[in-house]
């Protein structure tokens, strides 16, 4: 057993954090809202709601359904645009107790680079999360994410735009998110956001319509655990930059399954929703866990999921 | 509308008392005495599921006096449910009291409130502190059947005038409740809250009677603290209650979307865009 506390800052590309937690774009508002119900200086980073070049007013209601182990969000990227939002929203953000990352996306790859450079230029943000994967905006939103070769494209130009740390968001709904992560590392990301909402769909069957306004949504909470374990399991082989999990974490073990698949770091969107204090909750439980396995950080079991424990088993002569 | 103040928190509290006023239809008591204080008309919380499953559910805090807050709610999903299963001694979360509620505090003198179904459940508070302030308060009260009309003697007791209406006929008049208050009396101001259409009508009715009228909207929620925009509804640009957001023009006017839990989920019925 160790005696000092474990230590759980860690680092995202430049990005140092305090705690290894990320609260979920578009799940913590600005920060304001959770403030009266949660304590900010015990989350590593608010990853705000993400900024287009233009305004956009979203989808139309209903925007959110609760499924079986989770819920279907489609908000259509509802913001007031970047100019509006560097003038008269970012200023509000400033003197936040923790790291904001800013979170970018856009219709074309000019938007990108554009957004990207004016948002990073600013104080109050310490690094950008690309949000290639949104599936929740008619078309293109989420080609970007699902497409390695234009997720590269995306990661070149914001990355002539910043030097800050870029995180790119991927998208699980696509057949091969290890090749889109490889790009864009080598495009270069400094960090990976795994996953994002997996697309899906709930019907009313009295009134035989959608229950949501866009038909689709992206689903998240419990339901894509499993789905966004394997997903940072898998792409942590495929690259060498660390991996912000994510996806239905709720609990101390949820959020110590991708540590172990391999994040760096998490990302708590949902659970939010279901209670405020799961951050803290989770932070306080991750020190007595490390404590109690005797590890002095949170860095030795990133990646530790031991793959090669069971002994197979084959008939003679199957060549498996 | 009434704005928020900060006194909004996580309260631990326990069940007192627990009623099962229809099928499916919950009363609970919590001790909450913190709650209880803080809360203001039309304000409601988000229950923490005891689970720990799935997102907190949001009600609307039915009384709050002294020591005692309750919620008064129906069987409707899986939330719920497991909110109906409580029993008394047992713990619940609660976070609150949360959004801008009714506006008691106006000039009427002869006030209708119109409740459909669960939307009771946020216009106790209000009816006692509009008869406090020596209003005469009719509830119009409308609900599919006799048994789900809840609590009307209650409103009886506090010093209302009861309207009653029910889908069936099985108590009051057979109807919409909208359709007794157009046959009513002129009041010289209305609140509301209850499903979406009965809320377009009232809002209707109100700009037919040239009187104000606010609207407590009922939405899924996802956050129900304003993080999200999962709850949004349009609302003139000009309204006070409008966020920080750049108009959209529509018809000519400006509109912005409003989240229902954050800016409202009281709105002036003259002020919404939908
Ligand atoms: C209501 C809602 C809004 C979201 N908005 C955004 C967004 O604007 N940008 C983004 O990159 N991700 C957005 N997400 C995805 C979350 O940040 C997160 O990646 C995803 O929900 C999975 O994590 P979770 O299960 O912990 O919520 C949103 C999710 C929800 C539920
Ligand atoms: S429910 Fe999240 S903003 Fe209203």
């Amino acid at each position: 057993m160790v005696n000092v506390r474990p230590s759980l800052t860690t680092r995202i590309g430049q990005l140092e954090l305090a705690y290894p937690t990320l609260m979920g774009s578009g799940c913590y508002g600005t920060g304001e809202e959770f403030a009266p119900f949660a304590d900010l200086r015990k989350i590593g980073a608010i990853v705000l709601k993400s900024v287009t070049r233009l305004p956009r007013l979203g989808n139309p209601m209903p925007r959110i359904v609760h499924t079986s182990a989770g819920m279907l969000n489609a908000i259509g990227l509802q913001n007031p645009g970047i100019e509006w939002y560097l003038e008269r929203e970012l200023p509000k953000y400033s003197g936040r107790p923790c790291k904001l990352v800013g979170s970018v996306a856009g219709f074309s790859i000019d938007d990108y680079a554009y957004v990207t450079q004016r948002l990073a230029a600013r104080s109050e943000i310490a690094a950008i999360e690309l949000n290639v994967s949104c599936p929740n905006v008619a078309s293109e939103g989420e080609t970007f994410g699902c497409d390695p070769g234009l997720t590269a494209r995306v990661v070149r130009a914001a990355r002539a735009g910043t030097d800050k740390t870029l995180i790119v968001k991927l998208s699980p709904n696509v057949t091969d998110i290890c090749a889109v992560a490889r790009e864009a590392e080598a495009a270069g990301a400094d960090a990976l956001a795994v996953i994002n909402t997996v697309r899906g769909m709930a019907i009313d069957v009295e009134a035989w319509h959608p229950r949501l306004a866009n038909v689709s949504g992206g689903l998240s909470g419990p339901a894509i655990r499993p789905v966004a374990v394997l997903a940072v399991y898998e792409v942590a082989q495929a690259v060498k930059i660390p991996i912000v999990g994510q996806g239905g974490i709720e609990t101390v073990t949820d959020a110590l399954e991708f540590f172990l698949a391999g994040a760096s770091a998490i990302s708590i969107g949902t659970a939010n929703f279901t209670d405020p204090r799961v951050p803290e909750r989770i932070v306080a439980e991750l020190e007595a866990y490390l404590a109690r396995r005797g590890c002095a950080s949170i860095d030795a079991i990133v990646g530790k999921a031991n793959v090669g424990f069971a002994t197979p088993h084959q008939y003679e002569g199957d060549e498996g | 509308m009434a704005t928020t103040d900060h006194t909004a928190a996580v309260h631990e509290t326990t069940v007192l008392e627990r009623h099962e006023l229809a099928a499916g239809v919950i009363h609970l008591s919590l001790d909450a005495p913190q709650l209880a204080g803080a809360t203001r008309p039309g304000q409601y919380v988000m229950a923490i599921p005891p689970s720990a499953q799935t997102a907190a559910t949001a009600l609307a805090v039915y009384e709050a006096e002294g020591k005692r807050a309750s919620l008064l709610f129906f069987v409707t999903g899986k939330r719920t449910r497991e909110l109906a299963e409580l029993r008394c001694g047992d713990r619940l979360d609660v976070v609150g009291p949360l959004g801008n509620g009714f506006q008691c505090m106006n000039n009427a003198r002869d006030v209708a409130i119109v409740a459909g179904g669960v939307g009771i459940a946020s216009v106790l508070l209000c009816a006692r502190e509009l008869l406090r302030d020596g209003a005469r308060v009719r509830l119009f009260y409308g609900a599919r059947t006799a048994e789900l009309l809840v609590e009307a003697q209650r409103f009886a007791d506090a010093g209302c005038e009861l309207v009653l209406t029910t889908d069936d006929g099985s108590a009051g008049e057979r109807g919409f409740i909208t359709d007794a208050l157009e046959r009513a009396r002129k009041p010289e101001a209305i609140y509301a809250c209850g499903p979406t259409p009965m809320l377009r009508t009232v809002a209707r009715i109100a700009t037919e009677l040239r009187i104000p009228a606010q609207l407590a909207l009922e939405e899924t929620f996802g956050c129900g603290i304003g993080g999200c925009w999962g709850c949004v509804v349009p609302l003139a640009g000009h309204s006070s209650q409008a966020p920080s957001f750049p108009p959209a023009v529509r018809g000519g006017s400006d509109v912005v979307y409003a989240r229902i839990c954050r800016e409202g989920p009281v709105f002036l019925a003259d002020e919404l865009r939908w």
